[in-house]
């Protein structure tokens, strides 16, 4: 009976026939690294918090009287299983982001943004720059201190444009504070607004864009880690079965991972102090955002002027969309460019150190600390146009050969 | 291969921070002797007594509400009743807090604020502040309105402790159910990602691909 309406099915819809094509003939290098898993781990992520978040919206109630009960009490503790689901949008959240940022350091230093995948990196900086509005947007929904203090800070980031000398006094700034805000204070209006981006639009908007970014994958094929494109014809391997049980191997590991998270270690992402309601006339002692923003945040608070910070962390989201056209060399992949390597170990050293910088308190040490990594972090790509114009000469003494 | 130790390396060190220990972090310590520990933490035991307790030292001033616990003047209320009947046990706070709000704003009148409601003060605060703020609140919070209620009786503070515990968190019973589930979700995922492992070696062997 089944294989019957299988077979009805297939007459009709030819499903073996889109399998065959997009699975099987599609082909891949062989020696992709583990590193390259980090991709379907991120779809995984996505699909999670997708679910997790269908189920939490028919409990969550976005009301500022309420918010907090119906988190605390009716979800955490009322109705059964919602406590798991709940655990699950909250790590898989900080998973999911995570998992982000090991996809993009990957990206970097394999060079997959080089031609031909400019775009699939643009749509991938976008993605990247959406998740973290999702990430902001829902973190203020448990109505909790944490919730709401940081929200308070975050909110007044923007008018930090203001102090500036002759565009300070259009108010730009105070626009964007008032316009995030719907008002003077965080209230219902505030609420409402970020549960519609949180669970509609902004989801929405990750679907299409995670869409696309597959699609351009799809298109430009994957990348090497060797830096080489393959003749797909000859040299690839199925993607189906060689990669999709690879990488289905390593994403039950993660699930693993994360479940001993869910389970086990929740402190990190259900922090203490946002078991406390929100309270607006009580400001709680450490008020910092999610690790996902610190290292933004110290280039921020470490930079002396208001203004001048507000433009150094744009400037490094800008020089991150920018970077497929920064580094212009025709080498690629950090296996085969030993001055990008070093600066690759700059980067990645740079931008930890600023996320746990952001965790520390201010003081004057941390703020010297936190300018010098931001100025490694600047060197990461103010070094990749001359890295580039260095790895041209060889290349051409070599007759234009890779290595 | 040095290179993958080194970014492997750097990584996990990296998440061991943020997510585990951030011994960089400054945090608040507070003293408990170990016998007290040990009461707080035994919520099968001593979570009725310590209910029993509540009532009897600080209901007066505070509610807990997820248990459906309410000041004592709002206990005494007989609306209280005909709002269960119509909102169930863990009224809304919005509604608690207008209907009530005579008694709410006399105690915001004696001591500056409404002292808040516990529901959820053992998860923020932990066990070792909440023992020594209420046995002297004074030495924790310099200045607080807060009355020292439990001076020179540390064991029944203990046990008020334990019951403020037992509303935050889940029965031990269920903890353990948990705990089973976790480990079983986790168990369940590690084996298939070893079937599928040898499951594909000997796929890409019989295509020969290895
Ligand atoms: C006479 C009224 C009164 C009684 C009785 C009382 N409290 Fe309080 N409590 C307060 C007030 C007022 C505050 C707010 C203090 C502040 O924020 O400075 C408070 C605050 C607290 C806090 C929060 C402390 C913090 O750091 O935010 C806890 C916990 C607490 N009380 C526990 C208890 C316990 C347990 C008892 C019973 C042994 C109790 N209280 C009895 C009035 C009372």
């Amino acid at each position: 009976m089944i294989g019957r309406i299988g077979r009805w099915i297939e007459d009709r819809a030819h499903l073996s026939d889109l399998w065959r094509s997009q699975m099987v003939e599609y082909k891949v290098p062989k020696n992709l690294t583990f590193p390259y898993a980090f991709g379907i781990m991120a779809l995984v992520a996505f699909a999670i918090q997708v679910i997790s978040g269908i189920f939490l919206t028919m409990y969550y109630q976005p009301d500022v009287n309420r918010a907090f009960d119906s988190v605390n009490y009716t979800i955490m503790k009322e109705v059964p299983f919602m406590w798991l689901i709940r655990q699950v949008h909250a790590a898989g959240a900080n998973f999911f982001l995570a998992v982000v940022y090991l996809h993009i350091f990957t990206g970097i230093y394999y060079n997959a943004y080089k031609k031909p995948r400019e775009l699939t990196w643009i749509v991938g900086w976008l993605i990247y720059f959406v998740l973290l509005t999702t990430a902001l947007t829902g973190y203020l929904l448990p109505w909790g201190q944490l919730s709401y203090w940081g929200m308070v800070v975050t909110a007044e980031i923007p008018t930090s444009i203001d102090s500036a000398p002759i565009i300070g006094e259009l108010k730009i700034g105070e626009t964007i504070s008032l316009w995030m805000k719907g008002g003077y204070e965080i209230g219902q209006i505030t609420l409402g607004r970020f549960f519609g981006l949180h669970i509609w639009l902004l989801p929405l908007i990750l679907l299409v864009l995670v869409s696309l970014h597959l699609y351009l994958v799809r298109a430009a094929g994957i990348s090497n880690p060797e830096g080489v494109e393959i003749d797909k014809k000859k040299e690839g391997v199925p993607f189906h079965p060689y990669i999709t049980l690879k990488e289905g191997a390593y994403v039950m590991g993660y699930l693993a991972v994360f479940f001993f998270f869910v389970f086990f270690h929740m402190s990190h992402f259900l922090p203490a102090d946002n078991y406390d309601p929100a309270d607006p006339f009580k400001t709680p002692a450490h008020i910092a955002p999610e690790w996902y923003l610190l290292a933004y945040y110290t280039i921020f608070r470490s930079i002396p002027d208001k203004f001048l910070g507000f433009v150094a962390f744009n400037l490094v989201l800008l020089l991150l969309l920018l970077l497929p056209f920064l580094d212009f060399s025709p080498i690629r992949s950090a296996r085969k460019r030993p001055l990008f390597l070093v600066m690759f170990i700059v980067l990645v050293i740079s931008s930890m150190a600023l996320t746990v910088l952001g965790t520390m308190p201010p003081t004057p040490t941390n703020a010297m600390l936190g300018l010098l990594f931001t100025a490694g972090l600047f060197s990461f790509f103010l070094a990749l146009p001359i890295i580039s114009l260095v790895e041209w000469g060889w290349y051409k003494a070599r007759g234009g050969s890779q290595t | 291969m040095i290179k993958t130790v080194f970014f492997t390396g750097i990584t996990l060190a990296f998440f061991y921070i943020l997510w585990f220990n951030n011994f960089f972090a400054h945090r608040e310590r507070y003293e408990m002797p170990a016998q007290y520990v040990k009461i707080a933490e035994d919520v099968k035991s001593y979570a009725k007594e310590g209910k029993q307790l509540f009532e009897q030292n600080c209901q007066a001033c505070h509610s807990v509400r997820y248990d459906a616990v309410y000041i004592s003047s709002v206990q005494a209320n007989p609306k209280l009743k005909t709002l269960q009947e119509k909102y169930g046990k863990v009224l809304p706070r919005d509604v608690y807090e207008a209907v009530f709000y005579e008694d709410l704003n006399a105690l915001k009148e004696s001591f500056g604020k409404v002292p808040p409601d516990l529901s959820t003060i053992y998860l923020v605060k932990g066990k070792e502040y909440l023992f020594n703020f209420t046995l002297e609140p004074q030495k924790v919070l310099p200045g607080t309105s807060m009355p020292a209620v439990m001076t020179g009786r540390p064991e029944e503070t203990a046990k008020i402790v334990a019951y403020l515990k037992s509303v935050a968190e889940p029965p031990p019973e269920e903890k353990s159910k948990r705990v089973l589930m976790g480990v079983g979700t986790i168990a369940y995922l590690v084996v298939m990602g070893v079937l599928i492992w040898l499951w594909r070696s000997r796929v890409l062997k019989r295509m020969g691909l290895h």
